[in-house]
């Protein structure tokens, strides 16, 4: 080889001349062949320069035997290594090495025990498997970015490999776990199979998609890449937007997408918002701040299909007959945690409400080597979605699976302080979330709503907050 | 020992009239069900094959003897719903089980019962009357010989790669030309099932109800505008008479249609088609597993440093066997989540074949190094398992796509 590159150079070699049109490669289809026309295939009876538009149609393949028309132009690509996730990538050893813990889940969940357990012990393997990219980001903060001017490219926090670098943690991003093997101690996942001696499971919840509602034609915000790409397909105009479903988070991005300009029209199958959260006059305060928006709340109704016309538009038809056009459908309909990785270990799954049973105090499930947190858990046969718990979560998963068994850290659910982010009434819930029971009215002013709720016993069980922003009008654009 | 094994009939060479061949399956001694099949494959590949499996590696000789055995004892149609025997069903499982004493010994003969297997799956499940009865019952007793060629459409439905062949609409039916770099188990008078996209006769790609069309059939080697051709050596699998076939305006009437359009019949049979695959993995891991065992007197005092020991695999084997023989109860389950389980399971039996075959060589040292042992050979092996399609990365490709919830563009 070397000596004939020397030679080329001083160009005795009956090769065309530099000056002929550059060869070209072709590939085949095939086998991955690399037809040069500078090398030509003299073993097929093409010598040096023959040209690919020369070959004659019978030649065939030197590697796999197919003909001339499976070839195509091939131009090499130019790799950058650097680019390659080394630094991030570990292969599945299987060496006598202790595997750790692997976190399943690159929310703030996962991120939140890989945290607690690093506070606790500076050596501990931590290996962190993501179906996403794993990047930090606050998810409440979906709610409100138009409220707070922030572009859907600034949400993230911090990088992955940051936060890795930071804690120790070994990352295996847009991996997606396909399976718990408790014989072999495994995670199976579509960038490999990783050891593990503990397993936390902070995968979280997937939206609930009622069969109404086509995938592919209704958006589901849960994560900020599903976020960036909705918040890209509104952004060349002011649009139509359906949401459907008035929850939490159906409320909050009703307001804050009618903050950016967007005409929205909120549906649900209750009659009024937040009705599984807040009484009645919590509702219509909120409905009556939303007047200055353009939010046209359309209660008591059930979507029977969803379709595309043919500019693009969506329909939605309602059961009772009428329809609805959007540029935009959104579902927000509630979340369930996949029960896939559960079902493959044999960890009991409460069905009711889409969570892995675990024992309270310790967030373990059924299985002593595999604890889970956040959305994707049930406690005492409830679902918990909220941020809150998540850290006191972890630290609980940390303290058993680092051994001191710290009495201090055993999880206990708290009564929640949820907070309501429709930006024009915020609304803060204290106690036993509900919409129904003996709400009273303590306070009613134009600035502020006041209501307590109280058991049977007579006992107040919760108190509402609902103040008015202090700007609740769009922002000029 | 091929005189024993080869039926007089088939030995004679040229093929046989079908009528001929429909009174030759009605000659054939019953099949056998359950265990006592599993015995009788198991005596076969521990006996006839073992003596030639060395030869099949290294000579390319293609065991056809066993192949008609294994039809002979009723091991290749344990998959159909009619074979042959009263009041019994499909058994999957136990097509597996089969398959997998046959890999255990060697391979490549492995493979070659899943291309069988698998032509038999398309045959029967194509409900083509012209396909079915003696046709399908002679291909379940290798009175004939089928394979595939599915290797390129798999790869072109999950977007790896792009079609190969091209049918044109001809009449009632199509004129098909192109070449496939490599179909296995082909030899003068056999068939192999095979896709092509429909295009018009300007190379159009054509559709049908809004999707791609495209049309699977069989493929007769001995029909016109069929050619053969060889296709360079390959690790572990030269037995398997692989060949590149290029057709060229091969004519598919009614008779050899297998589906029309074929994504339907694809998303129906693929399930089973991957599943059955599993025989080789769990086969040829055992047989890895074996020959650490029969080290373990003379050299367990040193193998107890290696990693991944015959007892820890076997266990790992033993739960994977049990998880594919569940799939394996109704694999034509239409749950995306079903097959997604199915793609996994294929997957673990290709890592755990590499791992298993790397630990047996490594526990067996030299004597597993030498030209002539099994245990290098099932190296190469377990490397076939891995990259056959669907290949492990294709797998979890195919994984990672199905369990990507679909959203607006």
């Amino acid at each position: 080889m070397g000596a004939q590159r020397e030679g080329s150079s001083v160009s005795t070699a009956p090769l065309p001349a530099a000056s002929d049109a550059a060869f070209r490669q072709f590939i085949c289809r095939a086998c991955g062949y690399v037809y040069d026309e500078a090398k030509g295939d003299p073993d097929g009876g093409l010598p040096p320069g023959t040209r690919f538009d020369d070959i004659p149609d019978d030649w065939a393949c030197p590697l796999c035997g197919v003909t001339k028309a499976d070839f195509e132009p091939y131009v090499a690509p130019t790799v950058k290594r650097a680019a390659a996730p080394a630094a991030t990538w570990i292969s599945a050893g299987r060496g006598r090495h202790d595997p750790g813990v692997v976190i399943v889940g690159g929310g703030r969940a996962g991120w939140q025990v890989a945290q607690a357990l690093r506070e606790r012990d500076a050596t501990l393997p931590i290996t962190l498997v993501a179906a996403c990219s794993a990047d930090l980001y606050d998810k409440p903060t979906l709610s409100v970015a138009i409220a707070r001017g922030l572009e859907p490219g600034r949400i993230v926090r911090e990088r992955a490999a940051d936060a890795g670098r930071r804690l120790n943690v070994r990352l295996v991003p847009e991996a997606i776990a396909v399976r718990i093997d408790t014989v072999a101690r495994t995670l199976r996942t579509t960038r490999g199979t990783l050891r593990w001696r503990k397993l936390v499971l902070a995968h979280g919840a997937a939206p609930r998609l009622p069969a109404a509602l086509p995938p592919q034609l209704v958006w589901r915000v849960n994560d900020l890449a599903a976020y960036q790409r909705l918040r890209a397909a509104l952004a060349p105009r002011p649009q139509r937007v359906a949401i459907v479903g008035a929850g939490l988070v159906g409320c909050e991005l009703a307001n804050d997408l009618a903050l950016g300009g967007h005409a929205v029209t909120l549906l649900d199958v209750q009659p009024r918002p937040l009705a599984a959260l807040l009484p009645e006059a919590a509702s219509q305060r909120l409905l009556a701040a939303w007047a200055a928006l353009p939010i046209a709340f359309v209660g008591g109704v059930q979507v029977a299909g969803v379709a595309a016309l043919a500019d693009g538009t969506r329909r939605i038809a309602l059961a009772d007959g009428r329809a609805f056009d959007a540029e935009q459908v959104v579902a927000a309909t509630g979340l369930a945690a996949p029960d896939r990785l559960a079902r493959s270990a044999g960890l009991e799954f409460d069905r009711g409400c889409g969570g892995i049973v675990v024992e309270p105090a310790t967030l373990r499930t059924a299985h002593p080597d595999i604890y889970a947190l956040g959305d994707c858990i049930a406690v005492g046969g409830q679902a918990s979605r909220f941020i809150e718990p998540i850290g006191r979560q972890a630290r609980a998963i940390a303290a058993a699976i680092c051994g001191d068994g710290d009495p201090a850290c055993a999880y206990a659910p708290q009564p929640l302080l949820l907070r309501i982010k429709t930006s024009s009434l915020p609304i803060t819930v204290q106690g036993e979330i509900g919409g129904d029971g003996d709400w009273r009215v303590v306070a009613d002013s134009p600035r502020e709503l006041r209501l307590e709720r109280f058991d049977a016993a007579g006992h107040r069980i919760a108190t509402l907050v609902a103040t008015a922003a202090a700007a609740t009008l769009p922002r000029a654009s | 020992m091929d005189a024993v094994l080869v039926p007089a009939a088939v030995k004679a060479g040229s093929p046989m009239p079908a009528a001929a061949r429909a009174a030759a399956a009605a000659d054939l001694p019953p099949p056998l069900d359950g265990e006592a099949l599993l015995a009788a494959v198991r005596r076969l590949a521990e006996g006839p094959l073992a003596a030639i499996a060395e030869a099949v590696d290294r000579q390319g000789r293609y065991p056809e003897g066993v192949l008609r055995e294994l039809g002979r004892l009723g091991a290749l149609q344990c998959h159909h719903a009619d074979r042959g025997i009263p009041g019994a069903s499909a058994d999957y499982g136990l097509a597996i089980r089969a398959m997998a004493e046959v890999s255990r010994v060697c391979g490549a003969t492995g493979f070659l019962t899943w291309c069988h297997m698998v032509c038999g799956l398309y045959m029967e499940q194509s409900r083509n009357p012209a396909l079915g009865g003696d046709v399908l019952r002679c291909h379940g007793r290798a009175l004939t010989m089928g394979g595939t060629g599915m290797s390129n459409p798999m790869k072109s439905f999950a977007g790896i790669e792009q079609f190969l062949l091209r049918a044109v609409p001809d009449g009632d039916g199509y004129r098909v030309s192109g070449t496939l770099p490599w179909v296995s188990n082909l030899g003068d008078d056999h068939y192999f099932g095979v896709v092509a996209p429909v295009v018009a006769a300007d190379g159009t790609p054509q559709t049908r109800d809004g999707a791609p069309h495209e049309i699977m059939f069989l493929v007769h080697c001995d029909a016109a505008g069929v050619e053969r051709r060889d296709c360079p050596s390959f690790s572990a699998m030269e037995g398997t008479n692989t060949w590149a076939v290029r057709l060229t305006d091969y004519r598919v009437g009614p008779q050899q249609l297998l589906a029309d359009p074929a994504r339907p019949f694809i998303g129906r049979i693929r399930g089973a088609f991957v599943l059955l695959q599993a025989g080789m993995a769990l086969g040829i891991t055992q047989g890895a597993i074996d020959s650490m065992w029969a080290v373990e007197p003379q050299l367990g005092h040193v193998n107890r440093f290696l990693d991944d020991r015959p007892d820890a695999l076997q266990a790992e084997l033993d739960a994977l066997t049990a998880r594919v023989l569940a799939l394996a109860r109704d694999p034509f389950e239409t749950d995306p989540e079903f097959f997604i389980e199915v793609l996994d399971a294929r997957a673990h039996g290709s890592e755990l074949a590499l791992r298993a075959a790397q630990s047996a060589l490594l526990h067996a040292g030299a004597r597993g190094y030498l030209m002539s042992s099994p245990v290098q050979r099932r190296v190469r092996e377990s490397h076939f398992v891995a990259i056959v399609t669907p290949a492990l990365k294709h797998l979890r490709k195919e994984i990672a796509r199905l369990s990507t919830p679909a959203m607006p563009a």
